[in-house]
């Protein structure tokens, strides 16, 4: 038996699926194409399959990871292959490797947000989003299982870039994520339409997970 | 690819992913190549529609037509539709994305009368006129099948083909002689009237209705000799060579019946006599164990579903249940597939049949008795005794089954106040079997389930005659069965009665309901299936708008020399088989099933199926 790590993609048009969702999709997936992957020995035998971190639904994923185990003898290619041809528009398999860190060690993410304005000039945004992102502190509200607590979003940003062209503000941001310090972008985003008072349109791509180290994941 | 347009609103909406498409085995075609486009609609919302298998039959069939293209669209649950609206997106074929607006055919499957808004809703906002007389062309050919076509009449001012009866075969056919009028010229009229000639199909607008003064019909008449005075269903009458599908569209996000389904007979052979299902679709044919095995395995394979389950109107009653599970046991447990069986009866519960059914989940058991009292069972003639139940009960609960569900009905004919208490007796012993000697789980309680809903007679059925209980009647009857009960163990659903009134009216609805309907649907009326949605008062005021008394359709008596709004329509069962059975109701006096004897229902005229194999 060995363990897997599948990376993937989650675009297109299951990003609107939830992290259950895919869940269910993946289990099926693999269940489908026959990959000797280990079963759970419980009443209702299932593939044993475990996430990285779950995105929030219509993020697009660029790196998301997924880890199996192997039973039988098979070669990575195979397994990308096969379960290539069991997903829906927007997963795909983009490589399968040997694991190196702990799902455990995830501590940061590269978002890629593109803002697009409905009824508000480009430069406007961006202007007002420099400008939030420039404060000490950057109160949001975050719903937690214990009910909903302000915090400030700045400590969790590691690093940011914005930039404009005519269609809409480009941010690069590099936020805290993983299981001891998590936060989603949307919160900051929600700020800034609610600054704006204008109908935003937010394109979001998670597009690498790194350890503590700023190492990138694998 | 989604439009810029539709990926800005998707983030506003409950469940976007109802709305996008491109699910394993959703199938997309080169526009270029296709001749015929055809919408499958089903007026409900994505995860209810995407777990009716007939939807699934005829999407993979009309899809393996090289120039047809059939896409699949769902009701937009209202927050979807408000987007929609607000943003101008008309709806839309979750395979292409194109607008259906301008598609050849607009297919609708009436399942239930609750979703008759939900048809004309989808027709609004796709921006098709929604009355047949205003669609001029040789496109946007609205049609509809499924159980309540068999009394279409409701929805006779919007469709333009009803098929009546089982639609593998000629849903085909019509669209080859569309393909030859559209290569002709030949206009929306000659194709329509070509098309009433075949066999199942039903084209409203040549018959004229004449109405007595009381309001019931006065006459039924086609308009032009050319067309059929009745309109007798067609049926597929070999099974095993019936068309199913060899894979199904998988959803990504989870819906109402997420797994592999494979029917294993049409039809039913008990004739209870409030089921419209078991006198429709007779007589009853079951499909061999090889087909439905060769079947169960193209789909898991194709589907990566790893539950199986084999649908029909009572599964127990396949005739060759446990060889069937044998075969199925081969491959399945080396897959780790499971195999289920809903609808099973009272009586088709047994050791040998768990010990096959590994993988019946200890979570609940559900029958269905219907009725409290045996007299009440008779009437029915459902043919379930009391000892029945408590020894399935009794066996079920030896078995380590804690929780179970029975399902009943009030507002029967000839129902007393006794019957109605019956059915929380009934619960009762079954609640005192579980602590018999014996049959109790150490340190588990044990939950009784009651569900009620309220009757509503059909079409098609000894009680077509019959007048449903008054609203007033059916809370009074659901307020006795609450104070007769005694028991913590029991719980007590009900549905509500004002749904059922309104099922009931358009259930046996005629013509004049159609403007009701299209008043309904001006004024935002939609979903009604859902509580959310529902509203009496709203569709009260709409009735009186239209001058019409919904009392009339459901709470009247009908005389047996009536014509009903449905005579023309022919399902092989005989009025006079439906009167004999309704007499013998009021008699108490029960009816054998098919498999003892045959009660010539009529049904033989198919020259096929239980009715020609030995007793």
């Amino acid at each position: 038996m060995r363990n897997v790590r599948v990376k993937f993609t989650k675009d297109g048009k299951s990003r609107y699926i939830s992290h259950l969702d895919l869940n269910r999709c993946m289990l099926r997936a693999v269940h489908k194409s026959k990959i000797p992957v280990w079963y759970t020995e419980g009443f209702n035998p299932h593939p044993f399959i475990t996430f990285a971190l779950p995105l929030s639904l219509g993020v697009r994923g660029k790196c998301e990871f997924m880890d199996m185990k192997i039973v039988e003898e098979i070669s990575n290619d195979d397994i990308k292959y096969k379960l290539n041809e069991c997903l829906p528009d927007g997963i795909n398999i983009v490589n399968i490797n040997e694991p190196i860190m702990k799902l455990s060690d995830i501590c940061y993410a590269d978002f890629n947000i593109r803002i697009y304005g409905n009824n508000i000039d480009t430069n406007k945004i961006f202007e007002e989003l420099n400008e939030l992102l420039n404060k000490k502190e950057i109160i949001v509200e975050k719903k937690t299982k214990s009910g909903i607590k302000n915090i400030n979003f700045k400590e969790y940003i590691n690093r940011y870039n914005v930039l404009t062209n005519d269609d809409y503000v480009n941010l690069d941001i590099t936020l805290c994520a993983g299981n001891n310090s998590n936060v989603n972008p949307n919160l900051l985003l929600n700020l800034l339409i609610d600054t704006v008072k204008d109908d935003l349109y937010t394109d979001i791509s998670r597009i690498k997970l790194y350890d503590k180290d700023m190492l990138e994941f694998e | 690819m989604l439009g810029k347009k539709l990926e800005k609103i998707l983030l506003k909406v409950q469940k976007p992913a109802r709305y996008v498409g491109g699910e394993i085995n959703s199938v997309v075609k080169n526009i270029d190549e296709i001749n015929v486009r055809f919408a499958f609609c089903f007026p409900d919302v994505y995860e209810v529609g995407m777990s009716h298998l007939g939807m699934k039959i005829l999407y993979s069939q009309l899809n393996e037509e090289h120039d047809v293209w059939c896409e699949r669209v769902f009701a937009p649950w209202p927050d979807m539709e408000e987007q929609m609206r607000n943003n101008n997106i008309e709806l839309y074929g979750l395979e292409s994305g194109n607008s259906i607006k301008n598609f050849d055919f607009i297919g609708f499957t009436l399942q239930y009368e609750l979703s008759f808004t939900n048809v004309l809703n989808m027709l609004e906002l796709a921006g098709i006129p929604i009355l047949s007389s205003d669609r001029k062309e040789l496109n946007q050919i609205v049609v509809a099948g499924g159980p309540c076509v068999c009394n279409p009449e409701p929805m006779a001012d919007f469709i333009d083909i009803f098929f009546i009866g089982e639609g593998e075969e000629v849903d085909l056919e019509v669209i080859n002689l569309y393909k030859k009028c559209k290569k002709n010229n030949e206009s929306r009229e000659e194709f329509l009237l070509q098309a009433s000639k075949i066999e199942g199909v039903y084209v409203p607008k040549f018959y004229d209705v004449d109405y007595n003064d009381d309001g019931t019909i006065k006459s039924f008449k086609a308009k032009n000799l050319d067309v059929p005075s009745k309109i007798k269903k067609r049926i597929m009458i070999d099974m095993n060579k019936s068309y199913f599908p060899k894979s199904f569209v998988v959803p990504s996000i989870g819906i109402v019946h997420d797994r592999a389904v494979a029917e294993i007979f049409r039809g039913c052979t008990r004739g209870c006599r409030f089921c419209q299902a078991g006198f429709i679709y007779r007589p009853n044919r079951e499909k061999s164990i090889e087909t439905i095995n060769e079947q169960c395995k193209n789909l898991c394979e194709s589907t990566g579903y790893d539950e199986i389950s084999l649908s029909s109107l009572s599964s127990s009653d396949y005739s060759k249940l446990y060889d069937l599970l044998d075969k199925l046991k081969c491959w399945t447990e080396n897959e780790m597939t499971s195999v289920s069986l809903p609808s099973l009866r009272v009586d088709g519960f047994s050791d040998e049949l768990t010990s096959r059914l590994k993988s019946i989940r200890k979570g609940g058991l559900t029958f269905a008795p219907e009725a409290g009292t045996q007299r009440m069972r008779d009437v029915i003639n459902k043919n379930v005794t009391e000892e029945e139940l408590i020894k399935t009960c009794e066996f079920a609960f030896k078995g380590g089954w804690t929780s179970i569900k029975l399902y009943f009905m009030i507002g029967l004919p000839t129902e007393t106040m006794d019957d109605v208490k019956g059915i929380v007796e009934l619960g009762q012993k079954v609640v005192n079997t579980y602590y018999k000697d014996g049959n109790k789980t150490k340190g588990k309680s044990v939950n009784v389930t009651i569900g009620v809903s309220s009757f509503v007679p059909k079409p098609f059925t000894p009680f077509q005659w019959e007048p449903q209980d008054k609203i007033e009647v059916l809370k009074e009857k659901q307020k006795t069965m609450i104070d007769n009960l005694k028991s913590k163990k029991i719980k007590l659903n009900w549905h509500d009665a004002e749904t059922s009134f309104l099922e009931a009216v358009f259930a046996r609805g005629d013509r004049k309901l159609c403007k009701v309907l299209k008043l309904a649907q001006e004024n935002g009326i939609k979903f009604d299936g859902w509580s959310d949605y529902f509203s009496f008062e709203k569709w009260m005021s709409i009735f009186e708008e239209c001058g019409i008394n919904p009392e009339f359709y459901a709470n009247r008596r009908r005389n047996l020399e009536e014509i009903l709004p449905w005579d023309h329509i022919d399902y092989g069962i005989s009025k006079s088989f439906l009167e004999r059975e309704y007499l013998l109701s009021c008699k108490n006096q029960t009816t054998p099933n098919c498999k003892e004897k045959c009660s010539n229902c009529g049904a033989a005229c198919f020259k096929g199926g239980i009715c020609f194999e030995k007793r």
